[in-house]
């Protein structure tokens, strides 16, 4: 039973030896990820800030609205 | 042999007795330290920092998030001509080549030197690529702006403690602090014998807690249209500052929150701590006649007077204690009614109101409406100027306080009050959170409060009414949106300087809401010192409708007349 229980621990160090070295691989892939996450979300919120797009509006030739329409009542229907 | 038998157990007992006092020395009395000792051979103890958390507005943008940033450091012993590398690191870090050079041959000996505190991920990767001995960076998280400056005052800003440690300033970031810090936790690393990482035993105690996110009432839209044209505003009428906020009148939300000048949370340090301050809860003023419609309130909720009582000292000039009360314009109504008090901003007439109100009753209604108390909002640095005490209340303070004179409030105090009109009654608590969300995913809403109701709904439906008229029939009709039911009245409060007001200098103001028959939004504008008008109806009330109509056309409010109607 010993014998049996030592083996059977040779082998699982012996196959899990080398994880550790995965670990710290995926571990900075995974850090690597999350760091080019937060860049990404700079990126979006910088561009989607209205300061933004009211600047790239204004490029595009967007002119602020000065006056509104209300239409309040039905409209009149041509008839010819 | 019994003595030698006795002898060799006697012995056996006392080494046993020996290595039992030994194992407890070690195991009980040393355990601690061994452990210790154990974890720094096979493991590594490492600080797990939180990351704060973000504030976001109702849209659920993150107008405060955190960026990532780099410490650019150099070991100097690894640095063999020390000119070219000044020279090829000067214009990325932008800093003077001879400067590098210094700092290079001043630290020869050392292993490590800081050459830029913080520069952005694109320069890093930029530096990186040179591939230069000894340079290194350490990654840091910095407050982030996406929308710049826009509501510096209501955020507030990070800086540092006693400890060197992230700490939140004024505004949500100084009242919020602990919530967006979260809790610093600890982790150990067992690693084997050639320093790599075991996975079974990785990360034994954990106890970081990330900060939690604030989602606000703050309507990012409406927050940067306030702010520009409170600025614009504030150019226009030649004014030293103002503020204005909106409110949701029916929950006590902060839609917008805005006051200039301001300051770049980003560079916080640049500026003058007194612009730290968000003067829309920490600076008092003198209401003036925006206060008119709360007293006149008091004393229809006790049924001493209907909107068409009329005054009959309203004629001229009315003397109280040797001091004389006159209106704004020095022009008099005789027996106006108290809708036409309200409407003409009539002094006089608020001296009649405050007569049939009288002292107790006067100071019991702004107890009521939170006058000289705070209001609970969820922003750092609020404070509440308290009321005289009743012995120390005249004659003459009586009749002034009555149109807003000699008394003060904060502006947040003000909306408050007015949120009671807006609202059936109920005055609600102000509040710039919305809800809390935890780094588990949990959301906590804050329901809002109702803070307590100081006049009847019917009362509030009377004041809405006199205040719609005001707005229709005043000195500032032709700036209102056409069509639209506003209810709201102008302040103009001159400036108390050594005993005597300064009779050019004043704080302008216009408190109101619509539409009148469904509030949506309570707004206050505040305008400190304008030198092209010293009169509310000239500045600070245009200044408000302006803002109604872009609140309105936001909202999708159509207009309940159309201007042909109006007109009549």
């Amino acid at each position: 039973m010993i014998f049996t229980l030592a083996l059977a621990r040779v082998a699982i160090v012996n196959s899990i030896s080398t994880t550790g070295e995965e670990l710290v691989t995926i571990q900075t892939e995974l850090e690597e990820y999350k760091r080019k996450n937060e860049i990404l979300k700079e990126k979006y919120l910088q561009e989607s800030s209205l300061i933004h797009l009211e600047e790239k509006a204004e490029k595009f030739g967007f002119v602020e609205a000065k006056s509104q329409i209300n239409l309040s009542a039905p409209l009149p229907l041509a008839r010819n | 042999m019994t003595w030698r038998y006795r002898f060799a157990l006697g012995l056996f007992f006392l080494l046993f007795f020996f290595v039992v006092c030994r194992l407890f020395y070690w195991q009980v009395v040393r355990a601690q330290e061994l452990v210790s000792l154990g974890k720094a051979q096979y493991g590594k103890e490492v600080s797990l920092t939180t990351e704060r958390g973000e504030i976001k507005t109702a849209d659920d943008f993150s107008i405060v998030a955190n960026k990532l940033a780099y410490l650019v450091y150099v070991n100097p012993r690894l640095v063999k001509e020390r000119d070219t590398y000044a020279e090829r690191l000067s214009p990325l870090l932008e800093i003077e080549e001879a400067t590098i050079s210094a700092v290079l041959s001043e630290n020869k000996e050392k292993y490590w030197v800081a050459l830029k505190q913080t520069v952005d991920n694109k320069t890093k990767e930029r530096i990186a690529n040179l591939n230069l001995p000894g340079v290194g960076f350490e990654e840091k998280r910095l407050r982030f702006y996406p929308e710049g400056s826009l509501s510096a005052k209501l955020l507030g800003f990070v800086g540092k403690d006693d400890y060197g440690e992230d700490k939140g300033y004024f505004g949500l970031e100084g009242y919020y602090d602990k919530q967006l810090r979260g809790k610093a936790g600890t982790a150990t690393i067992i690693h084997d014998a050639s320093g790599q990482p075991i996975l079974a035993k990785m990360n034994e105690s954990v106890h970081k807690i990330d900060g939690r996110n604030l989602v606000l009432h703050i309507d990012r839209t409406l927050q940067y249209m306030l702010d520009r044209e409170l600025k614009k505003g504030i150019e226009t009428y030649g004014a030293v500052g103002g503020m204005a906020a909106i409110m949701n009148p029916k929950t006590g939300g902060i839609l917008a929150m805005s006051s200039f000048p301001s300051y770049d949370p980003r560079s916080y340090h640049e500026y003058s701590d007194k612009l730290y301050r968000n003067p829309f809860i920490t600076d008092t003023y003198e209401p003036g006649s925006t206060l008119k419609p709360l007293v006149m309130g008091s004393a229809i909720n006790l049924d001493l007077l209907t909107p068409d009582t009329q005054c009959d000292i309203c004629a001229g000039p009315v003397s109280v204690s040797g001091y004389e009360v006159k209106t704004w314009n020095d022009k008099y109504t005789a027996n106006s009614t108290m809708t036409e008090v309200i409407q003409h901003s009539d002094n006089t007439g608020m001296v009649f109101v405050g007569r049939l109100l009288g002292l107790d009753r006067l100071l019991g209604y702004f107890n009521k409406f939170g006058i000289g108390e705070m209001t609970g909002i969820d922003l750092q640095g609020e404070i509440a100027p308290d009321l005289r005490p009743r012995d120390d209340w005249y004659a003459i303070d009586l009749a002034t306080a009555t149109f807003g004179q000699g008394i003060t409030v904060t502006p947040i105090e003000l909306l408050t009050a007015f949120s009671a009109i807006a609202n059936g009654g109920n005055r609600m608590e102000p509040h710039v959170v919305a809800s809390v969300e935890t780094s588990e995913g949990d959301i906590i809403n804050i329901p809002p409060k109702v803070l307590n109701k100081p006049v009847s709904a019917q009362t509030a439906r009377i004041i809405t009414e006199m205040m719609v008229n005001a707005v229709d029939k005043g000195e500032s009709k032709w700036a209102k949106p056409k069509g639209y039911r506003i209810a709201g009245k102008t302040g103009t409060a001159q400036i108390p300087v050594a005993g005597h007001y300064d009779p050019n200098k004043t704080i302008t103001s216009f408190v109101g809401f619509g539409p009148a028959d469904d509030p949506q939004f309570l707004m206050l504008v505040v305008i400190d010192r304008p030198s092209s008008s010293i009169y509310g109806s000239e500045t600070a009330a245009p200044l408000f409708f302006n803002v109604a109509k872009h609140v309105l056309a936001y909202y999708g409010i159509p207009p309940t007349k159309s201007e042909s109607e109006e007109e009549e």
